[in-house]
């Protein structure tokens, strides 16, 4: 065993299944604590351009990867006019660099706002700690050892696959740069602390919104303001 | 007991721990102990053939015929297991070989100790592996295309055995604005670095580089396509240098800032729906 073995399966596994087991059990038995907490009841200007930025930057490249994971022939195809392997690449490091942004500017409305220092937790920063790393690396990545969006599909997909069907090969990971195995590492980190933090709440999407029926929403904020009385 | 009760569930927790710590533990010890300390020759034709002969002369690295007898057996280990190591710490050895074989270094190739020492035992003895047996690297099939090279190396033509093409990590100048990928090395030149066309094309048969091996040893390239990346790299090799221009990197940053800029700018568009809040109003009012 070397290494390799310990931080690119063996952590991983060990991650994977903490995140899952975690996860289920407190959903069944912490059910009201599965939340982000929000705070934009004490702040809500910078979290409205740091909080949109990162989600939605985050959001669609982390879909990106699972693609590559789940559709590596169909991003092949897509890949193979360099124009549209320019254009994929682009879009993905303009939303990298949104979300870093938005990362920033949340990073800093932690510092400097003083009213958000009580409801805190270390986690928190944990959690904002490891995501810059996850994003900086990415960017890094996606503009110092270009073009990911296409060798992915030569060396994660098939080394995410080996740990998925329990024949890890970490060889693939093994001669690439510190920075990408970084990237790796960190996001295992994530997957490990997932249940502990406030990470959780990405479980909570509201899906249910999709199916249930429309709602009349009429607001009175904009008729009747405290000035206008 | 009662089934909520805190010690069956701390217990239950280091039960849990302890048999995910031991599970993967058992998966690594077990596949690398399925390798065979035999092997040699099977390691040999895989990874050093390429770039190597035992007798057949220098190709892109040096003749290994007798070098067991050339080197000193601790040196030789060393090197064949971490030659990048070897070369970054300025082995005088390792330095001079670098700069008599056109300044390519070989790749660690990221073999187990068991692995060397059976290379090691194969190369003291080639015959008794049956040296016949090993197949000379495979001739490309007859000349090649060097256009269809560039459609093969850019991916308008696919790999017929499902390899990514070299774009994903390579670059070559000529390629349009943004070139190609930067994970790998430039390969404008690479005809020259890799001692001519019968070194690259050694090397395109079995592609001993360890980032590429685990994906391309089940989708090496066929004889026709090693025969077209050839021919396209030695046109690209014998073209005049370009221009320097403005570089890829420069061009990717400039236009991921200038999108996340406008990311930013379609936000403010909805920066008005974000009313201040009740409380906010009131206590502006003072």
């Amino acid at each position: 065993m070397n290494w390799n073995s310990l931080l690119f399966v063996i952590f991983p596994y060990i991650a994977l299944s903490v995140c899952v087991i975690g996860s289920v059990y407190r959903s069944i038995y912490r059910p009201f604590t599965i939340s982000s907490l929000s705070s934009q009841l004490l702040e809500r200007r910078k979290l409205y351009w740091g909080s949109i930025s990162l989600h939605y930057g985050i959001l669609i490249i982390l879909l990106g990867h699972l693609l590559a994971l789940l559709l590596p022939r169909g991003l092949m195809l897509w890949n193979a006019a360099p124009v549209r392997l320019y254009l994929l690449e682009l879009t993905g490091l303009a939303l990298g660099i949104w979300a870093l942004a938005g990362l920033a500017i949340l990073i800093y409305r932690r510092f400097t706002t003083r009213r958000l220092w009580p409801v805190t937790t270390r986690m928190d920063w944990l959690v904002l700690i490891l995501l810059l790393v996850s994003v900086i690396t990415g960017v890094w990545t996606a503009t110092a050892y270009r073009f990911g969006s296409y060798w992915f599909t030569a060396v994660f997909t098939p080394y995410l696959w080996s740990l998925i069907t329990l024949q890890p090969r970490p060889e693939f990971v093994a001669p690439l740069p510190w920075v990408i195995q970084l990237h790796v590492f960190n996001f295992f980190l994530l997957l490990l602390i997932f249940p502990f933090s406030r990470l959780v709440h990405i479980v909570t999407y509201p899906l249910g919104y999709l199916l249930r029926p429309w709602q009349i929403v009429v607001a009175m904020r904009g008729r009747v303001t405290p000035q206008a009385q | 007991m009662q089934l909520d009760s805190p010690v069956l569930r701390r217990w239950s927790i280091w039960l849990l721990a302890a048999v995910l710590l031991a599970a993967p533990v058992y998966l690594v010890r077990a596949t690398s102990l399925q390798q065979s300390s035999s092997e040699g020759q099977a390691i040999f034709a895989q990874k050093c053939q390429a770039c190597h002969t035992i007798g057949g002369g220098r190709l892109v690295g040096p003749d290994l015929q007798g070098v067991t007898q050339r080197r000193d057996l601790s040196w030789l280990k060393e090197f064949i297991s971490a030659p990048d190591q070897m070369l970054a710490s300025g082995d005088p050895i390792a330095t001079q070989l670098l700069a008599e074989y056109n300044n390519v270094p070989m790749p660690n190739l990221a073999l187990s100790p068991a692995e060397v020492e059976a290379l090691i035992a194969y190369l003291e003895n080639p015959a008794a592996g049956g040296a016949g047996n090993v197949p000379p690297s495979a001739a490309p099939a007859g000349p090649g295309d060097a256009a269809r090279g560039q459609a093969l190396f850019s991916g308008q033509i696919r790999l017929q055995n499902g390899g990514a093409s070299c774009i994903a990590c390579h670059s070559v100048a000529g390629l349009p604005t943004l070139g190609g990928g930067s994970l790998g090395p430039d390969l404008t030149q690479v005809v020259q670095r890799y001692g001519g066309e019968a070194g690259t094309a050694s090397v395109l048969v079995s592609l001993p580089f360890p980032t590429m091996q685990g994906f391309f040893a089940t989708r090496p390239f066929t004889p026709q396509e090693q025969a077209d990346l050839l021919a396209y790299f030695i046109w690209a090799g014998a073209q005049p240098a370009p221009q320097q221009t403005t570089s890829p990197a420069a061009w990717f940053w400039a236009v991921g800032i200038g999108g996340a800029l406008v990311l930013f700018a379609g936000m403010a568009l909805f920066w008005p729906r974000q009313r201040r809040s009740i409380s906010e109003q009131l206590r502006s009012m003072g």
